[in-house]
């Protein structure tokens, strides 16, 4: 038989040493693991809320152009809307830039400020008819791409040192520029970079000529002498001239660009030179050591020869073709800049207007009382309902095979895809019981459809956790099942009740898929007046946004996604709130 | 305290209150009560001793139907109440609760204030109608139970404040202010310090003048100082039932004689 007392000098031993360092050991990995887990999870929400954020502060402004706009004094006080405004606010962006000619170039500068000018233009006027006949200074909104360039994202004009004095030869649309110290020698240099990548591409262009002719050779080895050999024959021909053409042209690039001086053409893939001088604004398009060609995008107002101090040579890194800002309405929004015509102010627009194509104009107001709406179809329907399925079930069912189905299908739902629910509304409410397509009134009651388990099981949850001693002392004093439950055990559950519906509700407020299915995924410029209106909802508004091409919609999406993650906030916030003001313990 | 009982009259004049007959309560298939007849008398405090799991609980929560909440229980045999079969179907059960009160083992107030705890029961039986008749209700009640001079001055203060004793006469109180004929008592004092089970046990020897006082305890010693009849309860059946002073000088069962004497329990 085992001696029990001997088996007290393990704990001695070193083989129990062991075991307590290796236990001690394996709690710590496990403590390190957790650590790691939680560092990774930490590191994921803060990348996501820094990409959300860093975004979002793109919209927080919007720029305004102010410049001044004559109102002719023939309008009609009774019939402003006959009049021209649009050749109004055109024409005070043609007296601002009166050297500005040609439709390309006048189309260029009306596209800096937004369309929209057109209608707030005319509403001012309409407002305040005694502006009829008078000239008063108006800003107007700049356009989203515009406005992404004064913030940055299209490249910024960086100023480049120069020294000497400079000449002009205007000629035609054209203009010569000299400088007596080898100012543009720093252009040239990255102007000639650009050769080198160039002739990087050449080479890996002749390498895959290359490469057909060893296949087209590989081929033609197989093959006897006669018409299709020949064929392929000449097909190796074209190739090797080809890549030896390609071959010799990027080894002309490479000599160019490793030969000191030269004149070098600056195209629309590298960075821009503008030159400003004598009030004109021009851009390079050719250039050597000391001298330049370029484009005139504002003529200067002199030609003669100024000092280094009163010219100014920018560049902006970003090249023209990958930016939708060119170099002519960077001209002009520098002269108006250094005009201080430009003013920045905090964006209420993006929360008060409703959906727009244009960038500038799109706002979430639209689509927040559009999720308001939603949501307050969803809590009348899955409120009540949820609440009183979890009352019935935890209190007065009986326990039997039928009840157990029951929730046991009610746990299931919670798990079924949204898109499923919206599809089933689809069919279901929108085809059969015909409620308007697009409508709140629809999301709404898709949405209570999800919400409705969640909200069941957390105030089973919460009912079942009021103790069973308050149900006896009620029941003791001689209260009716109904009694008990109405005055002892849902106020008593109702913080869970209501943080588990709270809860429900952040979830349906995020919901996309089903909203989509039903139709609230169209475009709406109304503000919806009610629950039969069509109306979209604030992630169905992010889903559509994150789908545009423009910029400025990125920057737009983000600031939504912003805004639907306040109210998200909002919402987990005051469930807690009512979680702990309403808690009791007993 | 046990020998002024020895003094008083004999008990078997009063009137009988509660009439049992061969009641037999089943957990699904468990038998919790075998056959058990018992005849509990007006004005008089009836004490349920036995060692735990006998059933006397379970006995004195058929008095007023609790165990109609607990699905799986199934009462059979007849208890009367005043001449009337309480399992009978024209019987409601929450008309039987506001007759037949109870005091839970717990001490188990309402999160509300101590006013409410009390207006509760006849507020929903509509037993007063007025505020000043309810504030009177309140007031003698808490004053039945002792309470009063502690908390007159804080009724509104939440009754899961005050201490474990008064919570419990907040507890009987409350059961009194619905003005019942009969009050259950399930172990009021387990969850107590002797002091409070001391203000308890004085309570429940005033509350005799007025009720039929049925209570179920672990202490000998408490059914010998408050109870005038004692019934003696082993494994689902009663063993013994008569005077207290009897029961515990002179007990006719052995099983008795073994549990009054502590050779088991």
């Amino acid at each position: 038989m085992l001696d029990m007392t001997a088996l007290s000098a393990h704990h001695g031993s070193d083989a129990a040493a062991r075991r307590s360092r290796s236990r001690r050991n394996a709690q710590l990995r496990l403590q390190a693991y957790g650590l790691i887990a939680i560092g990774l999870a930490g590191a994921a929400l803060v990348t996501l809320l820094w990409s959300v954020f860093s975004k979002t502060a793109l919209v927080l402004t919007e720029s305004y152009i102010a410049l001044p706009v004559e109102v002719p004094g023939d309008i009609d006080p009774d019939n402003i809307r006959a009049a021209n405004f649009n050749g109004i606010y055109r024409s005070a962006l043609y007296t601002a830039f009166p050297q500005v000619s040609g439709r390309r170039d006048r189309r260029a500068l009306t596209e800096i400020v937004s369309s929209a000018v057109l209608f707030e233009l005319q509403e001012r006027v309409e407002a305040e008819p005694a502006l009829i006949g008078q000239t008063f200074t108006y800003p107007m909104l700049a356009s989203d791409d515009v406005d992404l360039y004064l913030k940055g994202v299209f490249g910024r004009l960086s100023s480049e040192a120069h020294s000497g004095d400079l000449s002009m030869t205007v000629d035609g649309a054209d203009i010569q520029l000299f400088s007596t110290a080898n100012d543009f020698n720093a252009v040239l240099a990255f102007t000639k970079d650009a050769l080198l990548d160039r002739a990087a591409f050449l080479r890996g262009q002749a390498a895959l000529q290359d490469t057909g002719r060893r296949v087209t050779e590989g081929q033609a080895v197989e093959l006897e002498a006669g018409e299709q050999r020949d064929a392929l024959e000449a097909r190796i021909a074209g190739y090797i001239a080809q890549r030896d053409r390609l071959l010799a042209e990027a080894d002309d690039l490479d000599d160019r660009a490793d030969a000191p001086g030269g004149t070098e053409a600056m195209g629309t893939d590298i960075p821009s030179l503008l030159i400003h001088v004598s009030g004109g604004w021009i851009r390079a398009t050719e250039v050597s050591a000391d001298r330049l060609r370029g484009r005139i995008l504002v003529p200067p107002e002199g030609t003669e020869t100024t000092g280094p101090e009163n010219w100014k040579m920018y560049v902006n890194d970003r090249p023209e073709e990958t930016r939708k800002v060119s170099d002519a309405q960077i001209a002009y929004i520098e002269d108006l800049r250094k005009r201080g015509a430009i003013s920045t102010v905090f964006n209420w627009r993006f929360l008060t207007s409703s959906d727009s194509r244009e960038a500038e104009l799109a706002g979430i107001w639209g689509a927040a009382v559009g999720s308001f709406w939603t949501m307050l179809v969803t809590f009348c329907l899955a409120f009540p309902i949820g609440v009183l399925s979890a009352i019935y079930l935890e209190e007065f069912a009986p326990k039997n095979r039928f009840t157990d189905f029951i929730e046991v299908n009610i746990n299931n739902l919670a798990a079924v895809p949204s898109i499923v629910f919206g599809l089933l509304g689809l069919a279901v409410f929108l085809n059969f019981f015909g409620v308007p397509r697009s409508a709140p009134l629809a999301g709404g009651i898709v949405l209570a459809l999800m919400t409705l388990p969640t909200i069941i099981i957390a105030s089973r949850a919460a009912i079942k956790a009021v103790p069973p001693s308050i149900r006896d002392a009620a029941l003791g004093v001689g209260a009716s099942k109904l009694q008990t439950s109405f005055h002892h055990v849902i106020p008593l559950a109702m913080p869970g009740i209501l943080t588990g519906t709270i809860i429900g509700m952040a979830q349906a407020l995020g919901e996309t898929a089903p909203l989509i299915m039903i139709g609230m995924v169209a475009f709406i410029v109304d503000v919806p007046g009610g629950v039969t209106d069509p109306a979209t909802a604030l992630p169905v508004q992010v889903f559509r946004w994150s789908d545009f091409p423009e910029r400025a919609f990125e920057a737009k999406t983000s600031a939504a996604i912003c805004v639907l993650l306040l109210f998200l906030v909002i919402m987990n916030a005051l469930a807690i709130f009512l979680r702990r003001r309403f808690e009791r313990r007993w | 305290m046990t020998n002024q009982r020895l003094n008083e009259g004999k008990m078997s004049n009063r009137q009988i209150k509660f009439d049992a007959n061969h009641v037999d309560v089943y957990y699904a298939t468990t038998h919790a009560i075998k056959d058990v007849s018992v005849d509990i008398l007006d004005k008089t405090v009836t004490a349920f001793i036995g060692p735990s799991g006998c059933g006397k609980s379970t006995f004195l929560r058929c008095l007023n139907r609790m165990n109609d909440t607990i699905d799986i229980c199934r009462v059979e045999g007849e208890i009367k109440l005043d001449g009337d079969d309480i399992y009978d179907r024209g019987v409601d059960p929450v008309q039987l609760r506001a007759k037949v009160g109870m005091v839970f083992q717990k001490p188990n107030p309402f999160p509300k204030s101590i006013y409410d705890n009390v207006a509760y029961g006849p507020r929903i039986h509509g037993l007063v109608g007025s505020k000043s008749d309810i504030d009177d209700v309140v007031e003698q009640s808490l004053r039945r139970a002792a309470l009063w001079e502690e908390v007159k001055d804080r009724l509104d203060a939440p009754g899961t404040g005050l201490s474990g004793g008064q919570q419990q006469r907040l507890c009987i109180a409350r059961a009194i202010a619905t003005a019942p004929e009969v009050l259950l008592m399930d172990e009021p004092c387990s969850a107590l310090d002797p002091i409070a089970t001391a203000q308890i046990e004085e309570l429940i020897d005033e509350l005799r003048n007025n009720y039929s006082v049925v209570i179920v305890t672990h202490s000998m010693q408490q059914a010998a100082r408050v109870s005038q009849k004692t019934a003696f309860f082993h494994l689902g059946t009663l063993v013994e039932y008569d005077d207290t002073n009897r029961i515990f000088t002179n007990p006719t069962d052995q099983r008795t004689h073994d549990y009054i004497t502590g050779r088991f329990g």
